[in-house]
């Protein structure tokens, strides 16, 4: 499974650590799944639906899907840009309050939440580790750049980076700038393109490497 | 005779939280206010903890909420107390069924 | 609270550490207790400001040493004692009969619960509602508040006793200040706050990195002019 077999206190390999051992935390969960069950608060059934629905069908795809569309289509742009709910329920998505903030020529957004870890998830699928970490919550909103460069993300000096604090109930998508080169696109290859981290803000949306330049 | 409720009573969060306006109790009718008063004035002569009328309330809310009940906040904190009460045996379904009936057809007007 | 969640600006923490291609969960401990979470939240047992609150209440160094899940779990098994649901003594005699193989709990199911469960994937969330005129318009400068709430509040410390714009009214919202304790929604107005770096951060500050958070109208001050704004 996860391959390492140190797991109390200390980092795993993938970037995150517990402070009880794997094994109480399962034996836990399991104890308190049973009593609500017995309770009849929770029905393991309904536990299932929704775990499976995240881990396949709740996804960074379906945020790609509403990028896509608003590059290809102007007037879509605007109204994703002017009521990003409206917008979404348009594709079939729902779920959250979404202000979309688009990236432009001098303008890149980046999106975190230092209190906890509001995040879009109804629409791109759960949060990864890394943008719930203290790592990120602490220095994404003070040192962006610096933060975009350990990502592999370079900006001009004279780009203006809009950090978003998610504080409230409105969860923020980063609409990422279109990459040249990929005119001859349908909306559903557009959408290939779009990575989660580029609607975070954390990267941009990279042509494809067969686009000519 | 008002009954003060107490701090665990007044900072029941979730959807347990007593409605209130502006920081102020709600009661849109007058059986409201009534049950709610019986409730806190049973809960302070100890025929019942407040954490057991609690949880109560929370499994009636959830209940409601998973059928889908459009019922209100006190019609739920009702049905809660009617259960509690009929699982202490401080109250039978069936005195209760026919009192109810009483004051339906006019055979009693009087609670007393 | 100045609780240690409140952690935007903090010094120390390091790099950002990515796992390429990380699962959705890491055990299946993890789904479980995002499950139950969201069961009990759409059965209302707690508000998400509540919820939020629970967690901020950690000690701060089980806060640190823990991983996401565990301060979910922590925070349901916190809040499920706390209303009377369980108790920490039933947990641990289930996890006692687990261990020795047996589970008490007859099967249960419930279709009804699981449709709302995937519903608040699909509809509009309920913190909209229905408040008072907001008071701030777009351009308007402000003063955010600089006390320190011993309660849940989501203007964060980096944030308090700071000028900033007004860049949107985004409508009313429940507000999280009272919603999770029990002192009702009070919605009001909500806006979007734009805040110069150097403001944040002083000269440290990355040129060009405005900080954008969403704060209600009881956070806010109008600011005193200055020069700079005739």
């Amino acid at each position: 499974m996860s391959g390492t077999h140190n797991d109390h206190g200390h980092p795993h390999e993938h970037g995150h650590h517990h402070r009880e051992p794997e094994s109480t935390l399962s034996l836990r969960v399991r104890a308190l799944e049973s009593l609500l069950v017995e309770k009849k608060l929770v029905a393991s059934d309904a536990v299932d639906r929704i775990v499976s629905a995240y881990e396949q069908d709740i996804g960074p795809h379906n945020g790609a899907k509403v990028v896509a569309r608003a590059w290809v289509d102007p007037r879509y742009r605007e109204r994703l840009l002017a009521d990003g709910s409206a917008a979404i329920e348009e594709l079939g998505f729902g779920g959250v309050d979404l202000q979309v903030v688009a990236n432009a020529p001098g303008v890149h957004n980046l999106v975190v939440c230092t209190l906890c870890s509001c995040y879009p998830h109804a629409l791109i699928g759960l949060p990864p580790v890394w943008y719930k970490s203290f790592e990120y919550r602490s220095r994404a909103v003070r040192e962006p750049r610096v933060v975009l460069r350990e990502f592999g993300v370079d900006l001009p000096e004279t780009t203006e980076i809009r950090i978003w604090d998610s504080s409230a109930e409105l969860r923020y998508l980063v609409l990422p700038e279109r990459p040249t080169g990929t005119e001859q696109l349908g909306e559903a290859e557009l959408a290939k393109l779009v990575t989660r981290d580029a609607m975070i803000g954390v990267a941009l949306v990279k042509p494809p490497a067969s686009a000519p330049r | 005779m008002e009954p003060v409720p107490s701090r665990e009573i007044a900072d029941m969060a979730g959807a347990a939280a007593l409605p209130r306006k502006n920081g102020e109790l709600v009661f849109d009718e007058a059986w409201q206010g009534r049950i709610f008063g019986m409730t806190v004035a049973m809960s302070h002569e100890a025929s019942f903890e407040w954490r057991e009328f609690q949880a109560q309330l929370i499994a009636e809310i959830a209940h409601a909420e998973r059928e889908g009940e459009s019922t209100s906040y006190y019609e739920r904190w009702l049905h809660a107390f009617e259960r509690l009460l009929a699982d202490k045996g401080l109250l039978d379904a069936g005195a209760l069924a026919e009192r109810t009936r009483d004051f339906e057809s006019g055979r009693r007007d009087d609670v007393f | 609270m100045n609780g240690i969640h409140d952690m935007g600006g903090m010094h120390g923490f390091g790099r950002v550490n990515r796992e390429e291609n990380e699962p959705v969960f890491h055990a299946r401990w993890e789904g479980r207790v995002m499950g139950i979470s969201r069961a009990c939240s759409v059965q209302k047992i707690f508000n998400i400001d509540e919820s939020r609150h629970a967690i901020e209440r950690m000690e701060p160094v089980e806060y640190l040493r823990s991983s996401y899940y565990e301060r979910w779990l922590d925070r349901n098994v916190r809040l499920l004692v706390e209303k009377g649901v369980i108790t920490r003594e039933e947990l641990e005699r289930r996890m006692a009969q687990l261990a020795a193989g047996t589970d008490p709990a007859p099967p249960h199911s419930d279709p009804k619960l699981a449709d709302r469960m995937m519903q608040v994937t699909q509809e509009r969330t309920p913190y909209r509602q229905p408040g008072p005129a907001p008071r701030f318009a777009n351009g308007d400068r402000v003063l955010t508040r600089h006390d320190a709430p011993v309660g849940h509040t989501r203007l964060p410390r980096y944030a308090r006793g700071k000028p900033g714009v007004i860049v949107r009214v985004h409508g009313t919202f429940i507000f999280p200040d009272t919603n999770a304790h029990g002192q009702g929604e009070q919605p009001h107005a909500l806006y979007s706050v734009r805040f110069d770096g150097a403001v944040l951060w002083g000269v440290s500050a990355e040129p060009r990195a405005p900080v954008h958070v969403d704060l209600w109208e009881r956070y806010l001050e109008p600011a005193a002019p200055t020069r700079s704004t005739r």
